[in-house]
């Protein structure tokens, strides 16, 4: 096979190239992507062989940067990269790619870190924060016919990670990235995903509260028209006691678009006190628009809290003629009300530059919806 | 001001106003009681143009214009206003936002200019205190977590705020304790003026010790059984409905 990640070992590649090659591309026969059928929406084309681009901005001072194209990699990405999985298109891209990107954060850095992928292809990344470290990352996505990226976040005791990424609308692109976390005692991971929709974009977040207090908040929007579809499937394991999740996720779905949201909460043996949440609403604004929820619950521990919810529906009649008897026009109303649905999960987001980014986007993207 | 003639209205197939007949003059002060099921949030919701009513036959006039055919917002905009029996709690938009888009879409809608944000704060901050809503309330979220009382304060406050001509309280009495009741009645006596007129609605005499009419409504089954002035409510507290209902049937 031709250019493979050179720091990948022998046996660990052949692993994954055996899971791909017994699964193949996925589609909606296969339970976790019932929903995103990506063998469908890649025709014959497939998945294809080739290797995606990554770029960074400005390094922070002290980050330190390991191409994965090169030979020799260090210790830190020796034991932390190609963690096994069973996901099988993290697979794909390491038995495919032949680049990408190893970074590592110590503590003390406070700017925050760019991370875009771009081109059609397969790429992996690797981001480890160090014990007592945090970072800002702020992850590009760029327009591809197909992009399928690998990431993996290590975050050491104590660590804490805001990560953000925002997935631009198109209509031809197919973009998947699976993303492996894996978290120390007291180390936190916050993420916000918003995505505008495309012809099937799907970000499948796995995510290990491996020690004492470590916790994990998630969030996202999406906004979509015309024959948009978007997917967010999470699965968090709390493996250890004290652990805390929470999701909060909010779809406008306009159009014939799609909106998915699979979320699977799973709480180990002897996991007791832990404490999850999760909330998917989605708002349908077409009559053809639709939209999957699917909050899941595992529970193998004693005393936890765990709740979720979910809820499909159209504006509220009640508001939107509050609103009007107050003199606001019904249009006017309305966006005021699709901007409030959303907020709550907007408000998640901690970073005040990315969250009003994302706001303004979201703003633009509900002007445009039909 | 305003004039309902013969009002018949509907919602899906069921009959509920049949037949109603009101006239408000500006300055004057109206009440209409009733029972419950009697049609009393139907008549506030057909004047302030909610969906779903359907009229069947009659005429709802205001200062000489059809008021059915205008939209909810251009009513407000011409200075209709309805307190409403529950606000809705809108999470995400905060109290002041809310009360700056609704002043200056009734603005933009009669052709005036907007206010910036420093002119509808120091507007909304003069009468907020006659009101006791505190700076706090209105940073949250628009009726979000707001009490009882809270949330018919500020019902009162859009009506200072927005100052309409033809004011519409309904059931603004209920849920509320003496004291708040005491409070939002003098809000709205605040407001009275020989340029407005007000339709108070409620199913208890109560508010109208506080809030004194000048004619009251007495609304069963659809239509106005019986009228007088305000001694009418002592009546209707005294014997009750059934008795009124009794002499009409």
């Amino acid at each position: 096979m031709a250019g493979l990640v050179l720091g990948l070992p022998e046996p660990r590649r052949n692993e994954a190239a055996a899971l791909f090659r017994a699964r193949g591309v996925p589609h909606r026969r296969v339970e976790q992507w019932k929903y995103s059928d990506l063998k469908a929406a890649l025709g014959d084309a497939g998945v294809g062989a080739g290797t995606a681009q990554w770029r960074t901005g400005d390094l922070p001072g002290g980050v330190e940067l390991f191409d994965l194209a090169q030979g020799n990699p260090p210790n830190w990405v020796r034991e932390n990269f190609a963690h096994a999985t069973d996901n099988v298109m993290s697979a794909a891209s390491l038995t495919l790619a032949a680049g990408g990107v190893a970074l590592r954060v110590p503590k003390g850095v406070t700017d925050p870190l760019t991370l875009d992928f771009d081109g059609a292809g397969h790429v992996r990344a690797l981001l480890v924060l160090e014990a007592g470290a945090s970072l800002t990352l702020v992850e590009g996505v760029g327009v591809a016919h197909f992009r399928n990226v690998g990431l993996e976040i290590v975050l050491g005791e104590g660590a804490a990670l805001d990560h953000i990424r925002v997935s631009p609308a198109d209509d031809a692109a197919v973009l998947v990235e699976e993303a492996d976390v894996r978290l120390a005692a007291h180390a936190q991971y916050r993420a916000h995903f918003a995505s505008f929709g495309s012809k099937l974009s799907r970000m499948e977040v796995e995510i290990l509260l491996g020690g004492a207090g470590a916790q994990a908040h998630l969030s996202g929007v999406s906004v979509l028209d015309a024959k948009h579809h978007s997917d967010v499937t999470t699965h968090v394991t709390h493996a250890h006691g004290g652990t805390i999740s929470t999701q909060l996720f909010r779809h406008v779905a306009g159009g014939t678009s799609r909106a998915v949201y699979q979320g699977k909460v799973t709480v180990a043996q002897g996991a007791n006190g832990s404490d999850s949440n999760q909330s998917a609403k989605a708002l349908l604004l077409g009559e053809s628009a639709e939209a999957n929820l699917k909050p899941e619950l595992e529970i193998f521990a004693d005393d936890v809290k765990c709740a979720h919810g979910a809820a499909v529906g159209d504006l509220d009649a009640d508001s939107l003629f509050y609103l009007r008897a107050r003199g606001i026009p019904e249009s006017e109303a309305r966006g005021l009300l699709l901007h409030a649905f959303l907020e709550d999960a907007v408000a998640e987001i901690s970073d005040t530059d990315q969250r009003e980014r994302v706001r303004t986007e979201l703003l633009a993207a509900l002007k445009g919806i039909g | 001001m305003l004039e309902i003639k013969n009002l018949h209205v509907s919602v899906g197939d069921k009959a509920i106003l049949k037949g109603l007949t009101l006239s408000i003059q500006p300055g004057q002060v109206h009440a209409i009681m009733g029972p419950n099921g009697s049609g009393k949030s139907t008549l506030s919701y057909v004047l302030a143009g909610r969906a779903g009513y359907d009229i069947t036959e009659g005429s709802i006039t205001y200062n000489g214009e059809d008021l059915t055919a205008l939209p909810p917002e251009a009513r407000a905009a011409k200075g209709v206003f309805l307190a409403m029996q529950y606000p809705v709690e809108i999470p995400g938009v905060t109290t002041m936002t809310f009360l700056k888009t609704a002043l200056n879409s009734q603005r933009r809608t009669r052709g005036e200019s907007d206010l910036d944000a420093i002119g509808v704060l120091k507007l909304v901050r003069a009468k907020a205190k006659t009101l006791n809503v505190s700076e706090e309330m209105l940073k949250r979220a628009l009726n979000v977590g707001f009490s009882g009382g809270e949330k018919k304060r500020l019902e009162i406050l859009q009506m200072a705020l927005f100052e309409p001509k033809l004011a519409i309280l309904d059931e603004t009495d209920s849920g509320l304790d003496i004291d708040a009741l005491k409070l939002v009645a003098e809000g709205v006596n605040l407001l009275r003026s020989p340029e407005r007129a007000m339709l108070v609605i409620t199913h208890y005499q109560r508010l109208l010790d506080y809030i004194v009419p000048d004619r009251i409504h007495v609304l069963a089954r659809g239509r106005i059984v019986a009228e007088g002035g305000k001694e009418l409510a002592l009546e209707l507290e005294a014997k009750g409905y059934e008795h009124i209902l009794k002499d009409v049937a």
